[in-house]
This record gives C-alpha cells, sequence and structure tokens, in this order.
C-alpha cells in the first residue's frame, strides 16, 4: 500500500486513506468542537495554564484574558478545516498543517477524556472504553504520520518561525 | 538557554515588544539588575503527544537543530521537564502561547 500522505511535485500532498478513517475524522472533528471551551473539563489540555499552580494567580487570569479566545479560533479553525477537507485526495499546505493541528487536538481531547497514562495499556474489546481508545490508536498513527513528513520538510537547523 | 538569537530574532523582538526595557544584555551581570532575571519558558512531559511530535514542534517554533530539539525532548521525557527558552516575561509568554497553540503543556516561571 503507497503511503497515506505524500508531498506531489506541486508542493500540494495527495491523501491515500480508507473512506471509514476519512468518515471518521470528520465526525470527529465536527462532535469535539463544540467541547473546546476554556474550562470544560474535556478541554483542559487544550487550555494548560501558563503560570505553575500555586504561582501568580492575577498574571494567569490575565494571560487566560489574552489567549483564551484566540486558542478556541485556533483549535475551532483547525477542526473546521479537517471536516471540510477529510474526503480531499489532494491537500494544500495550510490543509495539511491543520489537519495535524486538529489530529493533535483531537488526541489531547480523547486522551482527556480516556484519562491516558505513560502506562495506559489498550482495554479489553469488552471494555466500553475500547472503541474510543481505537479512534485514539488510529489518530495517534495519522499523527505520527503526518509528523514524519512536516518533520522532513524542516530545515536543518533554521530560523524561528515567524511569529504574527 | 536561549538558544535563539540572530537577526531575524532581534527584529521580530523590536516589532513585537515595544515597551521591552532598554537592558543591554551584555552588562545583565550583578545585584541590580536582579529584577530582570531572565523568565523560562518549560515544557512539561505529557502522556499524549507523540516524542516525534514534540520535537518537531522544539525545531519548527525555535529554529533549533534536530539534534539540540530531541535532546530538549528527551529531558522533558525522562526528567519530567525542560527549558525550552527564555527571556523577557512577553516573550516567555508569547512562546508559552504559541506552545498552547500546539498542543503542548508549557508553563513560566523566572529564574531564580
Amino acid at each position: 500500500m503507497s503511503a497515506p500522505f505524500r508531498r506531489q511535485r506541486d508542493g500540494r500532498y495527495a491523501v491515500k486513506l480508507d473512506p471509514g478513517v476519512r468518515a471518521l475524522l470528520a465526525t470527529m472533528a465536527d462532535q469535539l468542537s463544540a467541547t473546546v471551551i476554556p474550562g470544560e473539563a474535556m478541554a483542559r489540555r487544550l487550555f494548560p495554564p501558563a503560570y505553575p499552580a500555586g504561582g501568580d494567580a492575577a498574571a494567569e487570569r490575565a494571560y487566560r484574558k489574552l489567549v483564551d479566545d484566540a486558542l478556541v479560533n485556533h483549535h475551532r479553525r483547525a477542526f473546521t478545516i479537517l471536516a471540510e477537507t477529510a474526503q480531499f485526495d489532494v491537500l494544500t499546505e495550510p490543509e495539511l498543517h491543520a489537519w495535524l493541528s486538529a489530529i493533535g487536538s483531537l488526541r489531547l481531547l480523547l486522551g482527556t477524556r480516556l484519562d491516558v497514562s505513560e502506562d495506559t495499556t489498550p482495554p479489553d474489546p469488552e471494555d466500553p472504553a475500547a472503541p474510543e481508545y481505537s479512534i485514539y490508536e488510529v489518530l495517534s498513527q495519522l499523527q505520527y504520520l503526518l509528523v514524519e513528513i512536516v518533520a522532513s520538510e524542516l530545515p536543518e537547523e533554521g530560523q524561528p518561525e515567524g511569529i504574527l | 538557554m536561549t538558544g535563539t538569537g540572530g537577526p531575524a530574532v532581534a527584529s521580530t523582538r523590536a516589532r513585537q515588544i515595544e515597551a521591552e526595557p532598554a537592558v543591554d544584555e551584555r552588562t545583565d551581570i550583578g545585584e541590580s539588575t536582579r529584577t530582570d532575571k531572565p523568565w523560562l519558558v518549560i515544557v512539561w512531559n505529557d502522556p499524549v503527544n507523540l516524542m516525534s511530535f514534540v520535537t518537531y514542534v522544539l525545531q519548527k517554533l525555535f529554529g533549533y537543530s534536530k539534534e539540540k530539539a530531541t535532546k530538549l525532548m528527551l529531558d522533558v521525557h525522562n526528567k519530567g521537564r525542560a527549558v525550552v527558552s527564555s527571556g523577557t516575561r512577553d516573550r516567555a509568554e508569547l512562546d508559552v502561547y504559541r506552545l498552547h497553540e500546539h498542543g503542548l503543556w508549557a508553563t513560566m516561571e523566572q529564574s531564580t
């Protein structure tokens, strides 16, 4: 089977995925976008504190006020692009990066709900969490493949990414 | 650890942080500058993000070589945390935000 993601000569990316995986991505992105809310338990990994617990509470409040809307927009925008392009056979570079971002966020949401730890082993098939854990594993595979392709395109020692 | 030096950063900083105090880093030593101690940006180990993804984000955001980014990622993985950048408070907050955008668990604290 050929690679699920492959960079083409025109700079875009060919995507070869099972229709079931594509449907899964669209559904997950569509459904979980609504959980991207600051303070929502499942979404806590998408809004980590900037100041360690027990630190400067006023600074943390100021940080939240400054960034939470932007973080919500950033994550939801990636979910929207993933849902809208899940069936595409060719992705532009920004779309591919949106996939990487959205799939990473989906893993953080599901990983939080599944309470994944370093020692987590796959649950028994009868476990109610088993289906969601398999989805988590599929997303892990996709994240791995996407990282492989975008990392291969980084310069060996580059400049920091342009800011804003 | 700063490691993000270079002309591109200097000009970015100049645009970004207009209110940054005019402290000459070459003379930034001694008692009188204690309150200007740098802020450290720390990435914490988390059980979800893939190791290759953490390495990729550190390369992408900070321009680190694959070797340096991998070493930092392994520090995060094995020691639980690593300082990935440092600088003024505003600069550190911006770096924390960029890491949060990428789903990494990052915090900031002033160097002691």
